[in-house]
């Protein structure tokens, strides 16, 4: 019979040095950006205003918004296709079992980390650049975003499937990519269509914050109304976009769900 | 889909293989495999019997010595000549090795994959002739009824069905089948055996079968190898073969776990 070791007891002195340590660090970071409690109270009566200000929500600006609302999603579809598709040999290539030499893994796994450490605001900023403020621009900063975040998460579950497809593929004389598409893709394409749908919800929200800086889109609308103080319409803005934004979640979320 | 009988001669030379964490799959091995024979392989667990199946088709590299497919040394690295070789060397799997999603034809159709030009495999869009050797494949294993049903919805003994019409769709020279029954109950196993012989005479594909019972062995083979760390240690008639010479390839007495039907053990 095999003995159960007895359970291991709570080690109080590390619990509390963590809980010590995150308090310290807490107080310290606040300190540097100039966080206080009391200024903050202070400053409460400019708030009390701003919120009577922003209320009630603006109604009859809601037909208006449609139509960047409209542009605000087609960024999104726009990114989310281009980069999904880009993301295919990117993530393929930098699967340690599927690449094609340690070469172009190596160099894949480099160009992934690049796209990744950047901010979609950057490539807004550097595609604007190019191709001037506006919704391509923003479409494509979030296909960039996108190839980022889909490769890094496929190629990981890629990594893990059976290889004994794809070496049955090639033992039928198959090519390297055919073993790909016959023997990988078919155990990673649920994987795939579900960092798919990920990415579209991470792209709504993410092509609003670019319309902020230019990008058009509902984002854009958004920043001309704060501007210009019309922080009713303001409201009617952030609650559309919120209900919107659980709205596609809820029905991305959904679909994934059904995947699994 | 015939086989005129003059291909699938398997020749190895002074064959070797060396694992890069310094086992020993094979040890200087030569071995000749004549067009149309039925080879059995037995060897307890670690012998090397994958080793020397894999090594035919070239997914297992020889560190020295030769293998020849037909008088054609079995290239030793990736590309097109390597591929021109699998095309001609059907393989059977323990596990199947089956796109579980797909259709039984799709997964058949893999087998066809070297013989057409690749966008057409790629679209899906197969000739009609290649669809044909397909359906033919299934026939002659009995499923053809099944061709439009997902391969998940097989039985084990149906899915090694396909895993078999999928090897014969490529036409091959030769067949290696690594632990075909494994996986299998005792009544599939037989009827599998039984298909692979049977195929085996009618079309006269050189047949290489790893088998870890004994007794399979024994009634099925038609020539049985046997290896112990490596090395070759028996290469005998399945009609001659001794217990014996059993004990001797396995370095052991064998027991009921050597064999599928305990009955034949006294
Ligand atoms: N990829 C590998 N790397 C290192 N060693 C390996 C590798 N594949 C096989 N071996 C070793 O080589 C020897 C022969 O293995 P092989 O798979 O050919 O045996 P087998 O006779 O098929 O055994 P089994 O009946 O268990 O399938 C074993 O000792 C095994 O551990
Ligand atoms: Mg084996």
């Amino acid at each position: 019979m095999a003995m159960v070791p007895p359970k291991p007891a709570r080690n109080w002195p590390l619990w509390g040095g963590t809980i010590a340590f995150l308090v310290a660090m807490s107080w310290w970071s606040a300190h540097g950006i100039g966080f206080s409690l009391t200024e903050l109270l202070c400053n409460s009566a400019g708030g009390t205003r701003l919120l009577q200000e922003s209320w009630p929500p603006d109604f009859a600006f809601l037909p208006r918004l449609i139509d960047p609302f409209m542009e605000t999603i087609y960024i999104a579809i726009v990114g989310t296709v281009v980069g999904g598709i880009l993301s295919i040999p990117v993530a393929i290539l930098a699967a340690r079992n599927l690449t094609l030499g340690p070469i172009i893994w190596f160099a894949d796994r480099n160009f992934m980390n690049i796209l990744r450490t950047l901010p979609d605001l950057f490539w807004a900023m550097l595609f604007a650049t190019a191709v001037g403020f506006g919704p391509v621009a923003g479409a494509l900063a979030l296909s960039v975003f996108t190839i980022a975040v889909i490769s890094k998460l496929w190629s990981e579950s890629l990594e893990s499937i059976d290889m004994g497809m794809p070496e049955a593929v090639r033992a039928c004389g198959g090519t390297w990519l055919q073993m790909v598409q016959f023997g990988a893709i078919p155990q990673g394409l649920q994987h795939y269509v579900s960092y798919a749908l990920y990415a579209f919800e991470l792209n709504v929200r993410a092509s609003m914050v670019l319309g902020l800086v230019g990008a058009g889109g509902i984002g854009m609308i958004l920043e001309t109304q704060r501007a210009n103080f019309e922080y009713e319409r303001v409201t009617m803005i952030i609650l559309a976009v919120l209900v919107a934004v659980l709205i596609i979640e809820q029905i991305s979320e959904s679909i994934r769900k059904r995947l699994a | 889909m015939s086989n005129n009988n003059s291909q699938g001669s398997i020749r190895f030379t002074g064959a070797n293989i060396v694992y890069p964490n310094g086992t020993v799959g094979m040890k200087d091995l030569n071995l000749e495999i004549k067009p149309g024979e039925f080879v059995v392989i037995v060897g307890s667990s670690g012998a090397g019997k994958s080793t020397l199946l894999r090594a035919v088709n070239g997914l297992n590299r020889l560190t020295s010595g030769q293998i020849e497919v037909d008088g054609v040394a079995v290239p030793q690295k990736d590309g097109r000549e390597l591929r021109l070789l699998r095309k001609r060397v059907g393989m059977i799997f323990q596990d199947f090795r089956l796109v579980k999603r797909l259709t039984v034809m799709s997964n058949v159709l893999i087998g066809r994959l070297a013989h057409v030009p690749g966008w057409r495999a790629m679209f899906n869009l197969w000739p009609a002739h290649d669809k044909e050797v397909a359906m033919k494949a299934l026939e002659r294993v009995g499923i053809t009824e099944k061709a439009w049903i997902k391969a998940s919805q097989l039985s084990g003994g149906q899915q090694q069905r396909v895993g078999i019409a999928r090897a014969l769709a490529q036409e091959p020279a030769i067949i290696l089948a690594d632990e075909p029954v494994a996986s299998l109950d005792p009544v599939t196993t037989h009827q599998i055996m039984q298909d692979l012989v049977r195929i085996n005479r009618e079309l006269g594909i050189t047949t290489l079968v790893n088998l870890h019972f004994l007794d399979l062995a024994r009634k099925y083979g038609q020539r049985i190898i046997g290896l112990r760390f490596g090395e070759l240690v028996y290469d005998g008639s399945a009609a001659t073969v001794t217990d014996d010479d059993f004990r001797n390839i396995y370095g052991r007495d064998f027991t009921e776990d050597d064999v599928l039907d305990e009955d034949v053990i006294d």
